[in-house]
């Protein structure tokens, strides 16, 4: 998945933990030859590269990736949008350059979950469009590998996924995990500690990726709607019943900038939100340690 | 339709929509994955000491040995265990005690070079609950002059999510005995035929008592009765060697703790194990083992121990008699003896995804020194070993 995955635990024996060990590896390895855009033969590159000349039939699982997508397009207003994809070819972070609106205008013709065809089978995309599930996989992959290990029998203990967590069980001793958010201006560096004793939790952020322009910034974020970067939150940590709903969640408040920490709260989900300015928002929900 | 409210359905909409991917919902993974072990182990015993034998030959016992085990599901709730133990022995053993010239014991070697085969077989069903798993096992256990078959159940439960977990166990075992020219023309002492029997009630119980250490105390009851001494024994009586005699009963109780604690995570691991055994022959031992085990990077796991080992001796023990005990019982085996012993074992285990390679070896030394109490003399049969392992083991998908 192209991030460090880290299970943290307390098995019963050494026995549990490296079956736990396999069976998490398998884990990555089965979600990523299926779901990465890196790869030629992976069920999402065949779609790709198919489903523009006619419509592909999808795996149960697959399908239910999609319907959950489908989901959260219809309830964010069109935000989070997995056809939102080909607007990077217009942005190069590396570049410190700017794309010019002429750049954006075809790519942003492209975007759009309403014109593609799913039908809960079978899926057809519009010449040009491409599906990225890169906003989504990561999460659900966490999710997964808890639910694997939990059926081997693992039963406390954490799994994260390049900063997408999700809970096999607290510690022994009923604890909850205490998980830091990273600091999404100084590098290495935790801004809060959020207990965590069961589902998932994950953060969007402005800081993975993106370059400096004239001062400003501009992030890999971008809003399906007009081709450019998020600017009101630097980051947003949501905890939910799923690493996956906690994901989509974060990223869609991301897009929605600071209405999104009122939507959140209607969410009735838990939270920890940082603006441009540097200034903190927690949801009364959890209790955070702040880090200074 | 307000904010809320739709913020609220929205919350429903990708919730209902997560529960229903398959990653989600994982059938229950057969109780364990199967696998095979197999064990290779050289054990060696040292020779006697050239002042504590009368033998020219001071060659004591060597093992050789391979272990197989096998262990798979069947469906969902149940798994088996077979294991398998073929053993072949050759040497000499501790015969019986001579006065020397000083009064100091002498030891003499039984002098005929033993050659056997062992052959153990154990079965094993185990069905897996919720919280609850319960047992039975069958054992035979095969050589020329010995037979014996076992049988067990175990039953594991460890509640819900609680700390606490209990194991409570019962084996019994029916031994038969027919030594190797027993009432023969050459031994007409030594007995042809005998059995014996015993039961074993054992139980435990952990409890985690924080995110890095865990205590599990437990103890067991263990009830011999029927020809318990050794029927190649011999024990000088009034300067003249004739049958080991012990009592045909024999009551054991055990306590013992064992203790783990995790240092950094995965990376390292104390365990401290006591363990105290009282019998009704007066034998008090005790155990006290600690072993380190060490991760070094994700493959390879590193495992030194040591383990010191304290007994009185049984209240018909004596190197020699010099008068006939009134009540007729008499044995001068090591095992019954005061002695305290020490050993140190390494284990090194290397993992390649399925495979894993384990070595070990461990040497053993008794010495009446070593005892706890004070030991004015000492059996010149105790032992001192070496053991060492080759292991391989495979999980299969």
């Amino acid at each position: 998945m192209g991030s460090v995955c880290q299970l943290q635990g307390w098995p019963a024996n050494n026995e549990i933990w490296r079956q736990a060990m396999l069976a998490a590896h398998a884990e990555v390895a089965r979600l990523e030859s299926k779901y990465s855009r890196y790869r030629s033969d992976s069920v999402l590159s065949r779609i790709n590269a198919e489903a523009v000349r006619g419509a592909v039939a999808v795996d149960a699982e697959t399908a239910g990736l999609l319907n959950y997508a489908a989901q959260a397009f219809a309830h964010s207003d069109g935000l989070f949008d997995i056809s939102s994809g080909v607007l990077r070819r217009a942005w190069d972070f590396s570049s410190r350059r700017l794309p010019v609106e002429a750049s954006l205008a075809p790519l942003l013709a492209q975007v759009g979950w309403q014109r593609v065809h799913w039908n809960g089978r079978a899926i057809k995309l519009k010449p040009g469009m491409e599906l990225d599930l890169g906003g989504l996989v990561k999460e659900y992959a966490a999710d997964c590998i808890a639910a694997v290990l939990r059926a081997i029998g693992l039963r406390h203990g954490l799994i994260n996924l390049g900063g997408d967590i999700a809970v096999i069980g607290p510690h022994p001793d009923g604890q909850a995990w205490q998980v830091g958010v990273v600091h999404p201006r100084r590098a290495g560096a935790l801004i809060a500690q959020l207990p965590l004793s069961q589902g998932g939790l994950a953060t969007s952020g402005d800081y993975e990726r993106f370059m400096m322009v004239a001062g400003r910034r501009y992030c890999h974020l971008l809003n399906p709607h007009t081709g450019w970067p998020v600017d009101e939150l630097a980051a947003v940590t949501v905890v939910a019943e799923k690493s996956l709903i906690a994901g989509t969640s974060a990223s869609i408040a991301m897009l929605k900038g600071r209405a999104g920490l009122d939507w959140l709260s209607g969410l009735g989900l838990a939270y920890f939100a940082v603006d441009r300015e540097l200034r903190s928002y927690c949801s009364d929900l959890v209790p955070t340690d702040p880090v200074t | 339709m307000t904010e809320r409210e739709k913020a609220r359905r929205a919350l429903l909409a990708l919730s209902s929509a997560a529960l229903a991917l398959p990653g989600y919902s994982r059938a229950s993974p057969p109780p364990r994955e199967p696998g095979a072990d197999y064990r290779y182990f050289a054990y060696r015993e040292a020779d006697v000491p050239a002042e504590k034998t009368s033998n020219p030959q001071r060659r004591r016992y060597d093992i050789n040995g391979h272990a197989v085990r096998i262990f798979a599901p069947l469906g969902s709730r149940w798994s088996i265990d077979g294991e398998l133990l073929v053993e072949t022995m050759s040497g000499a053993s501790p015969w019986f005690i001579t006065p020397g010239a000083n009064g100091q014991p002498v030891q003499v070697l039984s002098g005929a070079t033993i050659s056997e085969e062992r052959t153990d077989l154990l079965l094993k069903l185990t069905h897996h609950g919720r919280a609850l798993d319960v047992g039975g096992s069958v054992g035979v256990s095969e050589e020329n002059d010995y037979q014996a078959i076992n049988l067990g159940i175990e039953a594991a439960w460890e509640p819900g999510e609680a700390q606490w977990a209990y194991r409570l166990g019962l084996g019994l075992s029916f031994d038969e005995l027919e030594p190797t020219e027993g009432a023969s023309a050459r031994f007409p002492e030594r007995i042809a035929q005998a059995q014996k029997e015993s039961a074993t009630l054992s139980g435990s119980v952990s409890r985690v008592l924080d995110r890095r250490a865990m205590l599990q105390i437990g103890g067991s009851l263990t009830r011999h009765s029927g020809h318990l001494a050794d029927p190649y024994k011999l024990v000088f009586v009034e300067n003249q060697a004739v049958n080991d005699a012990r009592p045909r009963q024999r009551s054991i109780g055990v306590l013992m703790a064992r203790y783990r604690r995790h240092f950094a995570p995965r990376t390292a691991s104390l365990h401290l194990d006591y363990r105290l055994t009282v019998d009704d022959w007066d034998i008090e031992s005790h155990t006290l083992e600690f072993a380190w085990h060490q991760a070094l990077g994700p493959d390879w796991q590193l495992v030194p121990g040591l383990r010191y080992y304290s007994q009185s001796q049984a209240e018909f023990y004596a190197p020699y008699f010099e008068s006939a005990p009134s009540n007729g019982l008499a044995s001068s085996d090591y095992r019954l003896s005061p002695y305290g012993a020490l050993s140190a074992r390494l284990d090194a285990r290397r993992s390649w995804g399925r495979v894993q390679l384990s070595f070990g070896w461990e040497h053993y030394r008794a010495d009446g020194s070593f005892a706890l109490g004070q030991v004015t003399t000492e059996n010149p049969g105790l032992l001192e070993f070496d053991l060492l392992s080759v292991g391989f083991s495979y999980r299969f998908d």
